[in-house]
């Protein structure tokens, strides 16, 4: 895809389109959505310093249909400037309205939502491997 | 993501319906930020049709909240399913918010602000 708002929708699109394909309903897919929207936000409005359609963001995702729940595997690689969005600090979410910062909760999100999340800095490319059981979570 | 608004008795209620993404969030923030400029002071944000909420469309909520904090303007959530719960809950915003189940308990709790 490319470094772009376009990009993001059309994988967006593209994640839904699959799971559905594969029988799979929103109640255990939107974790994964939601992640990977996080993600891509992420890369695109930071990680690429604006190059936009000059930079390349590569999303593949992998379903698992054997085991029961089945899982959903996802692997963003971007070739911005190293960043590992794991290290970033956890935002505090028992702040009040007044005092909470505007932005920040997108990978405190992911982290909440999925079982395993794993970066590494891999031949001049951030890789961030996400993964998740789909099964239904509720709060 | 497509944005229906209703105006009843002095509230306006706006229902995203779709996906609350990185993108459509923008969307939405325009709609809800001009409606406050414009003079709207008691919103109703019906969730109903909402299949997802990322952090983008949470940054939404608490720009309005933060800008109808004080009565008599007044901002109440209804229509959260199970998925946009657990997005506000892990996200801390629960506590933070006037949540009514329906539309008119929200339109009821929003009158009374």
């Amino acid at each position: 895809m490319p470094g772009t708002d376009a990009g993001i929708r059309t994988v967006l699109d593209a994640l839904e389109a699959f799971a559905a394909g594969h029988g799979l309903s929103k109640a255990v897919t939107w974790p994964v959505e939601v992640s990977l929207d996080e993600v891509l936000a992420n890369v695109v409005r930071h990680g690429l310093l604006g190059r936009g359609e000059a930079a390349t963001v590569e999303v593949e995702l992998r379903l698992d249909l054997d085991p029961e729940p089945p899982v959903c595997e996802v692997v963003v690689t971007d070739d911005g400037p190293e960043f590992d969005p794991l290290a970033v600090p956890e935002p505090d979410t028992s702040l009040g309205i007044e005092d909470r910062p505007i932005g920040g909760l997108g990978i405190a999100l992911v982290r909440r939502l999925m079982d395993e999340t794993e970066y590494e800095r891999r031949e001049g490319k951030n890789r961030l491997r996400l993964r998740r059981r789909l099964v239904a979570m509720e709060g | 993501m497509q944005i229906g608004e209703e105006k009843q008795g002095g509230a306006l209620v706006i229902a995203p319906v779709g996906r609350v993404d990185s993108v459509s969030s923008n969307e939405l923030e325009k709609v809800v930020l001009s409606r406050i400029d414009g003079g709207e002071r008691r919103l109703v944000l019906d969730l109903a049709g909402v299949e997802y909420i990322s952090s983008a469309g949470l940054r939404v909520l608490l720009i309005a909240a933060k800008r109808l904090k004080a009565p008599p303007a007044a901002l109440v959530l209804c229509g959260i399913g199970p998925g946009v719960r657990t997005v506000l809950k892990l996200a801390g915003f629960l506590p933070l918010f006037a949540v009514e189940a329906g539309r008119e308990q929200a339109l009821a709790r929003v009158a009374g602000s």
